[in-house]
């Protein structure tokens, strides 16, 4: 039982941490990446190299590319970094490219890097997949396994948390604002004078850290990841949390990835076994299929819109600004004299 | 395997013109849809895929190969016309934007691929065929193709031919071209563009279904998942032949399918397919607007 709740509680924290970092690229800023699964395995690939320890280690049997054994928070930190640079190096990939031709373009991209590391071995062991990722921290503070799941339930609390604060203060500051201009409208944003090219970049590659540090998480509490485990289905129920939870809405994501990834797949759990476990499986993705377009037909917003973000007319009254401002006081007056004549 | 490279080579072309048959067939049915209603329909490798069963179904009924590519053909058809009319364009007509189309029509497929999957099961089905030996007067020149790869190729030519003639010379075909290139002007010249719609879907639809059996007859074994690798193929091809160009991507087809076996020959045949998506994805970097003139004009095509 406690395996279980703790199970669910890992995934639930580190689903909303990857769902956070897609919603800063596409509800924010309206990035079409349809390459989500690729980041989360290269953090989780990143951090598990980083982790294992040399690759002749271990008998040999894995092969793998730069084996390290780092203490705990680098490999985290390693793998946000190399979700940041796909992010840029995505970024700068589609930046000549229209809108949904940057999804076809990451789709595809994905796709082909799973075919990558399933035929160059030498990467991280090929079809295989890397396994026997040591869990953080369990050796040094000397941590038993029955009491190990609830402290890594706690690890992943505070990189939520971390997350979390930082998600906000960015959909609240004036960078995020930006961001929100280029999804409406990119063209005026750029007409305004904002650097669009640039903040398309950072939303990637901030958005991919996210992603990336959900990766390296995953692969600590599992301990294991292969080519298997990242197919294109799981970019697509990503982008059914967002569109179901409210785009944009950073708690409704997390509305939408309890729905999608927690809801609906305990729930085929607990049903009765009347026939092979395929067609539970497939159940599962095809409510997951419907419930997503009927969203789409009825409630394109989500279970929790986006807040609409109002600025007040009388606060941009030129009237009220002269009393602070003597600057725009005579050109406050200049208008009114103007409308008068 | 007597003989040198050059033999090996000679055969790889000879293999790379079957499946650039298939890879053909398909992708012209893709980009027939994205030149008419200017929609990536992701759920194309899907819909191939049911049409491949469909023609298992017939199959192993006791159907001939003829009878069950017929099946494939009407089966796609009705598939495709169902999708675009029931869905598709009603989602279109709400003012979804193109990339929710790609959201769209990529649950499509995985809904009807689960639906395959609880059906069939998740096991390899294959076609009873009557497998001949290669062509005698063929494999002199070094080519090992049997009279059922023969077949296939000589399918994809004729059926090549016959859309090329009616695209090109018939009133209908002409109103397809007319409306792919700008449907509000083709609507006020008089054309029933709804309609066309609808034929175009069934035609590309009946392509997809053909391409499903000749894919599930050449690759030997498929499985309800088969669809999803097979569609960056077209995609592929049917960019390299320029979006929303039928000939196009049946010359798309014919480079790729040669190209991808050819290379089998000298590097690891699991990266053919890798080197064909780095086609794709210098395709869509380098030239993004150079190959989309025809489609830019396509926009909208759904009547609202």
């Amino acid at each position: 039982m406690t395996y279980y709740v703790t199970t669910i509680l890992v995934y639930f924290g580190v689903d909303a941490l990857a769902i956070w970092g897609l919603n800063v690229q596409y509800g924010l800023c309206g990035l079409y990446n349809f390459a989500f699964i690729l980041f989360q395995s290269l953090g989780a690939y990143t951090a598990a190299v980083l982790t294992l320890g040399p690759a002749s280690g271990n008998g040999g049997y894995q092969h793998y590319v730069l084996g390290a054994s780092l203490p705990f928070p680098l490999p985290l930190i390693a793998a946000g970094l190399a979700g940041a640079g796909l992010g840029i190096v995505l970024g700068l990939l589609t930046r000549r490219v229209g809108a949904d031709l940057m999804a076809v373009l990451t789709f595809v991209v994905s796709v082909m890097a799973v075919l990558v590391v399933s035929a160059v071995i030498p990467l991280f062991n090929g079809p295989a997949g890397l396994s026997s990722v040591p869990a953080p921290l369990q050796s040094t503070f000397h941590i038993s396994y029955s009491s190990y799941p609830w402290f890594f339930v706690g690890v992943v609390a505070v990189v939520c948390a971390i997350a979390l604060i930082s998600v906000r203060a960015l959909t609240n500051s004036p960078l995020g604002r930006a961001m929100r201009a280029i999804r409406e409208n990119e063209k005026a944003c750029s007409a305004l004078g904002k650097n669009v090219a640039g903040l398309k970049l950072f939303a990637f590659a901030y958005g991919g850290a996210l992603i990336g540090v959900s990766g390296a998480l995953l692969v600590m509490f599992i301990g294991a990841w292969s080519p298997g485990s990242w197919e294109v289905i799981e970019t697509l129920s990503a982008f059914a949390a967002i569109i179901i939870g409210g785009t944009g809405n950073n708690y409704g994501v997390v509305a939408g990835v309890f729905v999608t990834q927690i809801f609906l797949t305990e729930l085929t759990r607990f049903l009765p076994q009347f026939s092979a476990t395929n067609l539970i499986g497939s159940m599962q993705w095809i409510v997951i299929g419907v419930l997503t377009l009927a969203f789409m037909w009825f409630r394109p917003r989500g279970i929790f819109p986006e807040r609409k973000r109002v600025i007040e007319l009388d606060r941009l009254d030129p009237s009220e600004s002269r009393s602070h401002d003597l600057g725009s006081s005579t050109a406050g007056r200049s208008q009114e004299a103007q409308k008068s004549q | 395997m007597v003989g040198g490279s050059g033999t090996v080579l000679v055969a790889a072309i000879g293999f790379g013109v079957v499946s650039a048959a298939v890879i053909a067939l398909a992708a012209i049915g893709f980009t027939l849809q994205v030149g008419i209603s200017n929609i990536w329909n992701f759920a194309y490798g899907d819909i191939m895929i049911a049409c491949s069963y469909a023609g298992y179904a017939a199959n192993h009924a006791g159907a001939s190969i003829p009878l069950c590519v017929v099946v494939g053909a009407v089966v796609g058809s009705i598939l495709s016309i169902a999708t675009n009319r029931l869905i598709f364009m009603r989602f279109l007509a709400r003012g979804v934007s193109s990339f929710g189309m790609l959201i769209v029509s990529l649950w499509c497929g995985v809904v009807l691929q689960n639906i395959l999957l609880a059906v069939f099961g998740d096991h390899f089905f294959t076609y009873k065929l009557n497998v001949s030996r290669p062509n005698a007067a063929l494999k002199d020149l070094g080519f090992l193709l049997n009279s059922t790869q023969l077949s296939i190729i000589g399918l994809a030519v004729v059926l090549i031919f016959l859309l090329y003639l009616f695209l090109e010379y018939t009133q209908l075909g002409q109103a397809m071209r007319a409306t792919s290139s700008n449907s509000s002007l083709a609507r006020v010249s008089g054309i029933n563009t709804a309609r066309v719609i609808d034929i175009t879907w069934g035609i590309s639809g009946a392509l997809c279904g053909v391409a499903g059996v000749v894919f599930a007859i050449t690759v030997g074994a498929f499985e309800s998942t088969s669809g999803e690798g097979f569609l960056v193929i077209v995609f592929a091809a049917a960019m390299i032949g320029g979006l929303g160009k039928p000939l196009g991507a049946a010359l798309g087809g014919l480079v790729l399918g040669v190209a991808m076996e050819v290379l089998a020959v000298y590097i690891q045949s699991d990266l053919k397919e890798i080197a064909a998506l780095g086609i794709l994805v210098a395709l869509l970097i380098f030239r993004p607007q150079g190959l989309f003139r025809g489609v830019s004009s396509a926009k909208g095509a759904a009547p609202a």
